[in-house]
């Protein structure tokens, strides 16, 4: 395959489609179509119907249609719109936010939905068991519910992103009723109520039926407070778990949608070719996926900066993106991805220079030895299919022309994640992480230096640290003037950019691959996790 | 009551070898490195160390090993599973929701493929080095070495994408509520595809091993006997001599009921069928230990309960067994 194929396809994916998709769903007033079943394949089945038990990609992608947030969302960047709240007020000191709630919203039970839901969703299980409930809730002072519709949330200090932790999968809303009897102090019991598998929200579709291991079916509650949507009469997840085989189903028809780069990259770059079907990278904005090498700096060669940018310069980020990903994925120049709200536009790509990268290191007194090796280090992989053992080698092989020997090892994930995260026995790793909605919740913990900790899984694994970036993600986790800011996070990017505590190489794309007979998915930064009442079907 | 004395017999031994897999599973599952709380964590995009502390505590994984073992032990005399790390359920009603449909496709691919290698085995010993016998032993080598995943991804191509006759995947059709004997029909043409793929491997080796002992039984004395009273030959095959060569077939049958166990992780896998196979891998990669546990246990049981099946099975098969 010539690169020229795959930079059109690129440009194919990542250009035509990024705005003229965004479905205007809330100026929709009524369905151009009403009725119908929209069946999406995963390759994983999830273990719970709750984001609250695990926030994995499957129990996302179906929970966040039965269970819904305090708001909804519009654009890339997430602009709060009304939901479960009909309205809302911040204070002049941004510590006091007040929600009216929506009046005559009902559980999918029939029980009435109140704000004392609200206050015990959030105080008793976001907070406590959400993976990220403490980043979101942690500065909360106290839940008060004036009357049966009010909710009125106090913070200690202002929190910048608040407005954007109301989403579904991130803050549901869960009925207190149906955790009656349940000991709410341990993780366990919790995790293992029956609202979890069985669930009763307040969203645009109820759970049917889960014949474990084939499918889940939803249908449509008739009773959704936003009349005359949701649109669809159900949705089926089905578990598809071989790569192949969810792209025949797709293919055939049998099924509308492969959600989450669900589909193999290959298959995509075949599939994206038929008519029938459309394959967009649009709609993921607000989760912010960004691919890197971890370097654990504890190790001699990686504390110095110019060998960690002659492993940079060695690298054609480009050629990972166009042919190790097929095109689904761009450079990445610094810790926020180019789609993030806060993304400094000054920072400059990366260079890719191997002879530069050669001289660096001769400068870093690494000179060459026996057989042009200057020195030895391993490498680890994270173990999410084909394309990082294709990364992997790639890394082997061009890190290995400038000098250094590389040796990769393998693991599974539970294997990865101790080496890298528990054991901190490693040198060099390819990761991934997300951005999320704002740079305070996603990014601070890979390079804050507080989270230098032991078993913490996605954090600093490199145990880098710089009082500078430390005082700047401290300041803006709390700056309430949005220009001051981004100034914060402007610079915490050059530096960033330029100290390399990882090697930034690939911002990774989610391609969403469905049948041009499904209309309305792409809405916001957070489509796939988002109610799809306004989704319709030819 | 020699049957029963025999039964007995056999499950004696039977108790202290389920044990004894037991104590492996559980030696061997411990030594594999990080555990449910650090996959929960990240697949949830991460989460802080208080969060998995909590978790591995509700787990009951914080624990010293040696405690770990003797509560497993000890739930393991009353039948107790436990609970899924990953799914919080009894680990007892995850396995027997998916358990069916292994064995429904592991007994159809196994039933077939035992006929099929029998009938095959025998016309071909019967045609010995004839064309048939050639046409017969080629394409069972070539069965033979057909990796399953493959074999699979082309059926699908050719029966649901270029002839769309066969449903590609799944069990059953979803979102249809049908009378139960369309629904048997149904899930039986759903059943067509993995069962041939799981299947067609054994009927190589059962024709294989049926053609070889054939060519034996052929040159016992009652052979000659049957031909020289005048019995056509196509009896002598189908009857005298193959009623005494298909013990082998039988034998082999019984032991590869678990290999076969393993084979249907790849076969679920490609069509999305939704049996035990599937939620083994699935839990070891999860690293859901009681799950993990619970399931290679119920499959040791099911793999010794097969194997004195077909003890039993001898008896029936050739009457001097019983004696």
């Amino acid at each position: 395959m010539n690169s020229k194929t795959l930079k059109t396809l690129r440009a194919m994916l990542l250009a035509a489609p990024a705005m003229a998709l965004f479905a205007t769903a809330a100026q929709a007033q009524s369905c151009p179509k009403a009725g119908g079943t929209l069946t999406y394949a995963y390759s994983l089945e999830p273990s719970a119907l709750s984001t609250i038990a695990t926030s994995a990609v499957p129990v996302a992608l179906v929970a966040t249609k039965m269970f819904e947030g305090l708001l909804n969302y519009e654009g890339p960047s997430l602009e709060p719109k009304p939901g479960l709240a009909e309205s809302w007020t911040v204070s002049e000191d941004k510590k006091t936010y007040t929600f009216k709630l929506r009046p005559n919203v009902k559980w999918h039970d029939g029980k009435p939905f109140t704000a004392e839901d609200v206050k015990f969703s959030v105080e008793k299980i976001v907070k406590p068991y959400h993976s990220r409930g403490h980043v979101y809730f942690g500065d909360l002072e106290g839940v008060a519910t004036p009357d049966s519709l009010t909710v009125v949330f106090t913070l200690k200090r202002p929190v910048p992103f608040f407005m954007n932790v109301f989403q579904a999968g991130e803050t549901p809303i869960l009925p207190a009723h149906a955790f009656a009897g349940i000991d709410m102090g341990t993780a366990a019991a919790v995790r293992g109520a029956e609202v979890m598998q069985k669930p009763i929200g307040t969203g645009p579709f109820r759970f049917k039926e889960w014949q474990k291991g084939s499918h889940i079916a939803l249908e449509r509650n008739k009773d959704y407070w936003r009349s005359g949507f949701p649109c669809l009469d159900g949705i089926i997840v089905r578990m598809i778990p071989d790569g192949a085989a969810r792209a025949i189903a797709v293919e055939t028809g049998e099924v509308d949608l492969a959600p989450m780069s669900g589909l193999p990259e290959a298959e995509v770059q075949r599939l994206s070719a038929s008519p029938k079907l459309e394959a967009s990278q649009a709609g993921s904005e607000a989760l912010g996926p960004n691919l890197w090498l971890e370097l654990n700096l504890r190790e001699k060669p990686l504390q110095d900066l110019k060998v960690r940018q002659a492993i940079s310069m060695a690298l054609n980020r480009e050629r990972i993106a166009d042919v190790i990903w097929y095109g689904q994925g761009k450079p990445a120049r610094g810790p926020i991805v180019s789609a993030g709200a806060f993304f400094n536009k000054s920072l400059p790509q990366y260079e890719y220079n191997p002879a530069k990268a050669g001289k660096l290191l001769d400068e870093a007194g690494y000179p060459k030895g026996a057989g042009n090796v200057r020195f030895k280090l391993s490498q680890n992989f994270l173990p999410y299919g084909e394309n990082y053992v294709r990364l992997a080698e790639y890394i082997r092989q061009e890190l290995g022309k400038i000098g250094i020997q590389v040796e990769t090892r393998s693991a599974d994930l539970g294997g990865w994640l101790k080496t890298i995260y528990t054991d901190w026995n490693f040198n060099l790793t390819s990761t991934f992480s997300h951005n999320y909605s704002d740079p305070s919740i996603g990014v601070e913990r890979t390079f804050g230096s507080g989270f230098i900790k032991k078993g913490a899984t996605f954090t600093n694994s490199m145990g880098y640290s710089n009082p500078k970036v430390d005082e700047l993600f401290a300041k803006s986790a709390h700056e309430t003037d949005p220009a001051a800011r981004r100034k914060q996070f402007d610079a915490l990017q050059k530096i960033l950019h330029d100290e390399l505590p990882v090697i930034f190489l690939m911002e990774p794309a989610y391609t969403h691959v469905w049948n041009k007979k499904v209309h309305g998915l792409i809405t916001n930064g957070i489509s796939m996790y988002s109610p799809w009442d306004a989704v319709w079907k030819e | 009551m020699k049957s029963l004395l025999f039964i007995g017999r056999r499950a004696a031994v039977v108790i202290p070898s389920v044990l004894g897999i037991a104590v492996l599973n559980f030696a061997l599952l411990h030594m594999a490195p990080g555990d449910a709380a650090d996959i929960i964590a990240a697949q949830s995009g991460g989460a802080t160390t208080e969060f998995v502390e909590e978790l591995r505590r509700s787990f009951g994984l914080d624990r010293p090993l040696w405690q770990q073992f003797f509560i497993y032990l000890g739930k393991l005399l009353t039948f107790d599973l436990g609970v899924s790390h990953v799914q919080q359920r009894p680990v007892l009603s995850l396995i027997a929701e998916r358990a069916p449909a292994t064995v429904l496709l592991m007994m159809t691919a196994i039933l077939v493929a035992t006929l099929l290698g029998m009938l095959f085995g025998t016309i071909a010993a019967m045609r010995h080095r004839k064309w048939l016998d050639s046409i017969i032993s080629v394409l069972a080598l070539l069965a033979y070495a057909t990796p399953q995943f493959w074999l699979g991804l082309m059926l699908i191509v050719f029966f649901s994408v270029t002839l769309g006759i066969l449903p590609s995947g799944g069990m059953m059709t979803i979102g249809q509520d049908i009378s139960w004997p369309l629904r048997v029909l149904d899930i039986a043409r759903h059943l067509v595809l993995p069962a041939v793929t799981l299947g067609l491997f054994y009927v190589a080796l059962y024709t294989r091993l049926m053609r070889a002992s054939m060519l034996e039984v052929y040159t016992y004395d009652f052979v000659t006997t049957a031909r020289a009273k005048g019995v056509a030959e196509t009896r002598v095959g189908f009857v005298h001599a193959a009623a005494n060569a298909l013990l082998p077939v039988v034998t082999m049958a019984g032991v590869q009921i678990g290999h076969m166990l393993g084979g249907s992780i790849l076969v679920e896998t490609v069509f999305g069928w939704p049996g035990l196979g599937r939620l083994l891998f699935d839990a070891l990669q999860q690293r859901d230990l009681n799950l993990l546990l619970g399931i290679l246990f119920i499959s040791s049981i099911l793999v010794v309960a097969a194997n004195l099946v077909v003890d039993l099975l001898y008896g029936v098969l050739d009457p001097r067994m019983a004696k």
